[in-house]
């Protein structure tokens, strides 16, 4: 398995201690970078927006077992993928599991190269979720620079509408109007409205509004 | 009341009912009806006449009548005469069957009353309509004036009807009529008509002449009055008893209420309406569709459900009930069936998830405690395979991997270890125990599963086997196996071939040796060995743990399990079970 280091972290999750020094060690033969924890919560302590990577968790744990890990890190900031291991597996649990978007759900007697590729894929989506996230809030961040006003013709400009309209609308001067405009373009850094509609898209800006 | 003749007259019977229900439905205290019969019929001479009057006037001496109602037949004296002399303040009205016989001197004697008139076209008519084929009809009459009218009144209205010959018997003795209407030929009728007098000077009645001729005559005999109907005659068109009496009653409780019999006058009834008598009918064989509309039949036997309305009613309830009862019992049962089936059904998933939930139980734990070292092993040789396929391999690294392969591999068999040791120590109970029971009700219980598998399964012991102790849910799962296993192990074979025989018996040691021998396939020579290792299994979907979970049981029990092939076909599963000493 060949993977970028920027690849992140395989967050190995397992109260058995010698799988977990097992596996860890198999990973990092692997070329993974690897961190290893004997319980959900002692990961969960652990959990900051800075650490990329996936989380291959024992399905049954005492405490906290992988489900909740799951449930957990979902509405957590920091959303990792999730890989889940277990002693023995039934339907209705790697159901739910699955259904909750776990990457895979596999035995502890998984032939290492289904884990491997499993950890692989859990990795690589890992990374392409961190960039969007990453993307999202220098949009969001972009965005949040502008005053109140700007953001108000921002979505009149989004929208369509003229600035004649747009003065009209908001009850201000149309040369203001064209002001606002300007400051915006300059701090969003785009050229044109086509453009301005696609970021304000992206960052799912004025969501409400659109439905009306 | 008073009656000119018998009691026994149908008609006069009507009619007296006729005219005491009418008064008593008009009046709501209780009317006490007294009545007294002349008979003259059978007794005519002037003594019993005085004889009968002198008694009703000693027997009615100092009682208080409110009115005499009589009924009088060509003698007047009855409602004259009589009441006259011995109930000279109570008013009397009578009832006349023949309009003909009144007296003109009744209305002087200050009674009023009703007669009826004979309804001769209609009766006629009737004969015509019953009888198409009438040639000719035979009137039988008397000779005395009023004999001579009522003759007079039939030849008119026989003018209507061509075609048809009346011959008027009246110069004939009554005497000799029997022996000539027993030799009339087919197409004639007999009318009769009154004869208070015949060619002998004799008087009869007409309920006489009709008694007399109607049974012997050869053919049908007809009336005018409807007092006669029932003595064997056809009928004829009559004033209907019941309206008579009605009317008499209406006209009686007139005069009771106050009315002057002087001022009232005499009321001719003259409706008449067809009636016959049903038994004659069939006598002649003279349909009853022939009856016009708004006759008259009487004396019809009721039909069975006339005369056992409320027998019928009541049986047929019983029959409803009993439906009832049956379609309710019908439902009971096949609810019980499905309910049964439900329960066959049950029990077949109850074999099956018993199994599966000991045995599984055990399993599913055993498979959770191994997979963790099991899993933890292939991981470290994993490891240890990259390590190798590098340039230079880590020794140290490739040492520490083996050491932990090596304390993960005693770990798995330490949770094997500890599994038979829970088994043997803890959770084996060791009571005495009825093994024939325990198998009994092991075969019952597999029977459904077997059956729906078209399995013969059969259980095959000696009335007595020696005690044993143990632990009766394990052994049961143990026996459940083997027969689950047979089962299993016929499926492929033809219908008639799966035979599954559990025998039991005492072996040589005195030990209980219990068999299951199935008709399959039998064991391979190669996997012969490893039958009872865990995890072996020739089934797609076996766990590969009955026959190792089964062989810690019966070991527990200090028993021996094994397996062999039969001499003609299949496998039998064996094991012994130690004596019970104590």
């Amino acid at each position: 398995m060949n993977l970028p280091p920027e690849s992140g972290t395989v967050f190995v999750v397992d109260d058995d201690a010698s799988f977990l020094k097992s596996v860890s060690r198999l990973l990092r033969a692997a070329g993974c970078s690897v961190q290893a924890f004997d319980s959900a919560e002692a990961f969960l302590e652990q959990l900051g927006p800075g650490m990329s990577g996936c989380v291959l968790v024992d399905l049954q744990m005492p405490g906290s077992n992988g489900l909740e890990l799951q449930e957990a890190l979902a509405k957590s900031a920091n959303p990792l993928p999730v890989v889940f291991l277990s002693a023995q597996g039934d339907i209705p649990t790697t159901v739910q599991a699955m259904r909750r978007g776990a990457e895979d759900f596999l035995t502890k007697l998984s032939p290492k190269e289904k884990l491997l590729d499993a950890v692989g894929r859990a990795l690589a989506r890992g990374a392409e979720e961190r960039k969007e996230r990453g993307r999202l809030e220098e949009l969001r961040g972009r965005f949040g620079g502008l005053t109140a006003r700007e953001l108000e013709v921002l979505e009149h400009v989004v929208r369509g509408k003229l600035n004649k309209q747009i003065a009209c609308d908001l009850g201000i001067n149309e040369r203001t109007v064209k002001l606002h405009r300007t400051n915006l373009t300059r701090r969003l850094q785009v050229q044109s409205v086509a453009e301005l509609t696609r970021l304000v898209e992206e960052a799912g800006l004025f969501k409400r509004g659109k439905a009306e | 009341m008073i009656f000119n003749e018998s009691k026994d007259v149908p008609g006069n019977i009507m009619l007296e009912q006729a005219v005491r229900a009418e008064m008593q439905k008009a009046v709501t205290n209780r009317i006490e009806f007294l009545a007294e019969y002349l008979d003259a019929s059978h007794f005519s001479d002037k003594e019993h006449f005085r004889l009968f009057q002198d008694y009703l006037g000693k027997k009615y001496a100092g009682q208080k009548l409110d009115l005499i109602l009589a009924f009088p037949s060509r003698d007047y004296r009855l409602a004259g005469e009589l009441p006259d002399a011995l109930f000279p303040d109570v008013p009397v009205v009578f009832v006349a069957i023949n309009e003909m016989e009144v007296p003109e001197a009744i209305s002087k004697l200050g009674v009023t009353g009703i007669v009826q008139r004979f309804d001769i076209r209609g009766t006629l008519g009737l004969i015509m309509r019953l009888q198409p084929d009438t040639r000719r009809v035979v009137v039988i009459g008397g000779i005395s004036g009023m004999d001579r009218a009522t003759l007079g009144r039939i030849a008119e209205a026989s003018q209507a009807l061509e075609g048809v010959e009346f011959d008027f018997w009246t110069n004939r003795p009554v005497a000799e009529l029997p022996g000539a209407v027993k030799v009339l030929p087919e197409g004639t009728v007999v009318l009769l008509s009154t004869v208070i007098s015949d060619v002998n000077g004799q008087t009869f009645y007409m309920s006489q002449l009709a008694q007399t001729l109607a049974p012997a005559a050869s053919v049908p005999v007809y009336v005018l009055g409807g007092w006669v109907l029932g003595s064997g005659v056809v009928g004829g068109s009559v004033v209907n008893s019941e309206d008579l009496g009605a009317r008499a009653a209406q006209l009686a409780l007139r005069v009771l209420g106050g009315a002057d019999p002087e001022k009232v006058p005499i009321e001719v009834a003259t409706k008449g309406t067809p009636t016959v008598d049903w038994r004659a009918l069939q006598r002649w064989g003279i349909k009853e569709s022939r009856v016009p509309a708004g006759g008259v039949i009487r004396y019809r036997p009721e039909t069975l459900w006339e005369q056992h309305r409320d027998l019928i009613l009541i049986l047929l309830a019983v029959f409803l009930g009993q439906a009832v009862t049956i379609g309710g019992l019908l439902a009971q049962r096949q609810q019980r069936r499905r309910a049964e089936a439900e329960i066959l059904n049950q029990r077949t998933e109850l074999a099956h998830a018993t199994r599966v939930s000991t045995m599984g139980q055990l399993a599913s734990a055993l498979a959770h405690e191994l997979n963790q070292p099991l899993g933890a092993i292939l991981r470290n040789a994993e490891a240890a395979e990259i390590f190798l396929q590098k340039e230079k391999p880590n020794l140290e690294e490739i040492r520490t991997i083996l050491e932990d392969i090596r304390k993960d591999d005693q770990r798995a068999g330490s949770v094997i270890d500890r599994m038979r040791s829970l088994l043997k120590k803890h959770s084996l109970e060791s009571k005495p125990l009825d093994l024939g029971g325990l198998l009994a009700e092991t075969v019952t219980l597999a029977q459904a599963d077997a059956h729906a598998r078209r399995v013969n399964l059969t259980l095959q012991m000696p009335a007595q086997l020696p005690a044993v102790r143990g632990d009766r849910v394990h052994l049961q799962q143990v026996v459940l196996n083997l027969i689950l296993n047979g089962v299993d192990a016929m499926a492929g074979g033809t219908e008639a071939g799966r035979l599954l025989t559990v025998r039991a018996e005492t072996a040589r040691d005195g030990s209980v040796e219990v068999a299951v021998s199935d008709c399959g396939t039998g064991i391979p020579p190669d996997k012969a060995k490893r039958l009872f290792e865990p995890f072996f299994t020739t089934k797609p979907d076996g766990m590969g743990m009955g026959l190792a979970i089964s062989q810690t049981i019966i070991e527990a029990h200090g028993g021996k399990i094994w397996a062999e092939n039969n001499a003609a076909r299949g496998a039998v599963f064996k094991f012994t079970l130690p004596a019970n000493d104590n």
